[in-house]
């Protein structure tokens, strides 16, 4: 399954089905993650908050292909986007393995393809750096065997690149 | 005069976070006036950005979440980029992030984030550390005050009984050593960076650990998650499962519907 997650306004959700099975539109119309971990411990795969995501991680767990489109903030996601991605860490379970050396949480879903990130808006020059890791640190976490990233100048850009 | 200082708790948790923990813990360490804030929704945002007006530095102490910031901190920090770069505020920003893994490496992309948006707010960045295995920190404490309570118990038993007072102390002793080496590099890292904030000086990027090798670190790690899973039920309701979106789950536009 290919899913495509924007914040790009869901009048764009048309054009982006075009080229994928599933959208989601981040429109931030919904609460960021309490870090209560009951997605873990007490109904596993369903967040304790009844909104919109609540079972986003389910979404995101069973995308092979995973392309995220984000404005730049920081270096990082924009707000509606990364609220998404707090809120589906139940796409791991709450046991503890090793990948590329280092401490992670096992996989709900396995392993999957690949993270492709499409981040738009102005961007300076130590903020591609940060996303360069920041792609790659997400892609083991969330355990994809492949990542790739490209910057876009504008959101037209971004909404034509996916 | 010293300027004053800004801690801000950046955990979404009401209670019990190892941010706020440490928040306190910094706040020991740092000299002059100081005002702490918990920063959770956008009613939190007036009075911290009231009192950043006032302040020569702040302490952004926070939790990493998937490699980043959690998402809540970042339209405050839209909105304090807007207050820094309107007023010319030059403040200098210190971090002390914490993580759920032993790696304190980990928090480096954190920590570019936040050094980022210094550069885009004309702030001064000026370090911070990076804390792995931070969780065990909420463990350390809440033994600690089991323990001296169970001292205090049996001193005051051992008084009555005419046995050893000094017995319980030494043995209180020793398991709070025990603790202490654990968190030698977070309270040594603590020490140089709360000099540097004291100091208002470049403390750089700085990464410790709870000390213990990574493999009893996990351990203990999944024995913690079975318990709260077992007492929670969570364990009981496919733990483990993969679990599929409801039909009716509303985030998704899929093709044909
Ligand atoms: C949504 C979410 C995402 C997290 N992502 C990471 C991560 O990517 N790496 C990590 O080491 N820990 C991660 N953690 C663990 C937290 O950083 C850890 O529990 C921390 O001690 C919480 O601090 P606090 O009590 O101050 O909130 C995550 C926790 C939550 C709730």
């Amino acid at each position: 399954m290919k899913t495509v997650i924007h914040d790009l306004g869901k009048e764009q959700n048309e054009k982006i089905l075009a080229s994928t099975d599933r959208v989601v539109c981040a429109d931030g119309r919904y609460a960021p993650c309490q870090g209560c971990f009951k997605c873990w411990t007490k109904h596993p795969a369903s967040c304790a908050m009844k909104d919109v995501l609540h079972q986003a991680c389910r979404v995101l767990g069973t995308s092979d292909d995973l392309t995220i489109i984000t404005e730049n903030r920081y270096g990082s996601y924009s707000q509606a986007v990364k609220n998404i991605l707090d809120r589906s860490i139940a796409t791991s379970t709450p046991f503890s393995t090793y990948r590329k050396g280092q401490m992670h949480h096992t996989l709900r879903y396995g392993k999957r393809n690949r993270l492709h990130l499409i981040v738009y808006g102005s961007l300076t020059d130590a903020e591609k750096n940060t996303w360069q890791l920041m792609a790659e640190r997400n892609a083991i976490n969330m355990g994809f065997r492949e990542y790739s990233i490209t910057f876009c100048a504008d959101a037209e850009e971004a909404g034509r690149t996916a | 005069m010293m300027e004053k200082t800004v801690l801000i708790n950046c955990s979404p948790k009401q209670k019990l976070s190892v941010s706020g923990f440490l928040m306190k813990c910094a706040g020991v360490l740092i000299r002059g006036k100081k005002e702490y804030f918990h920063l959770r929704t956008p009613a939190d945002y007036p009075a911290i950005l009231q009192a950043l007006k006032g302040a020569g530095k702040v302490v952004f102490v926070t939790p990493l979440y998937v490699d980043s910031i959690p998402s809540h901190m970042l339209p405050f920090m839209q909105e304090m980029e807007e207050l820094c770069r309107g007023n010319g505020l030059r403040l200098k920003v210190y971090v002390i992030a914490n993580n759920g893994f032993i790696e304190g490496k980990q928090n480096e992309p954190l920590m570019q984030v936040m050094e980022n948006f210094c550069a885009r707010s004309g702030l001064t960045w000026c370090g911070g550390i990076g804390i792995g295995g931070g969780v065990m920190l909420n463990v350390e404490r809440i033994m600690i005050t089991v323990m001296f309570g169970l001292m205090l118990l049996n001193v005051l038993l051992s008084a009555v009984q005419g046995g050893d007072v000094l017995d319980a102390v030494l043995s209180f002793g020793k398991s709070l050593l025990g603790l202490v080496i654990l968190a030698c590099g977070i309270i040594a890292f603590g020490i140089r960076l709360a000099v540097h904030i004291n100091r208002g000086t470049d403390a750089g990027k700085k990464y410790t650990r709870i000390m213990l090798p990574s493999f009893v670190f996990i351990a203990f790690a999944d024995i913690f998650f079975i318990i709260v899973s077992v007492l929670q039920g969570g364990i009981f309701r496919g733990w483990l499962s993969r679990f599929q979106p409801d039909a009716g789950c509303s985030i998704i536009t899929e093709n044909g519907k």
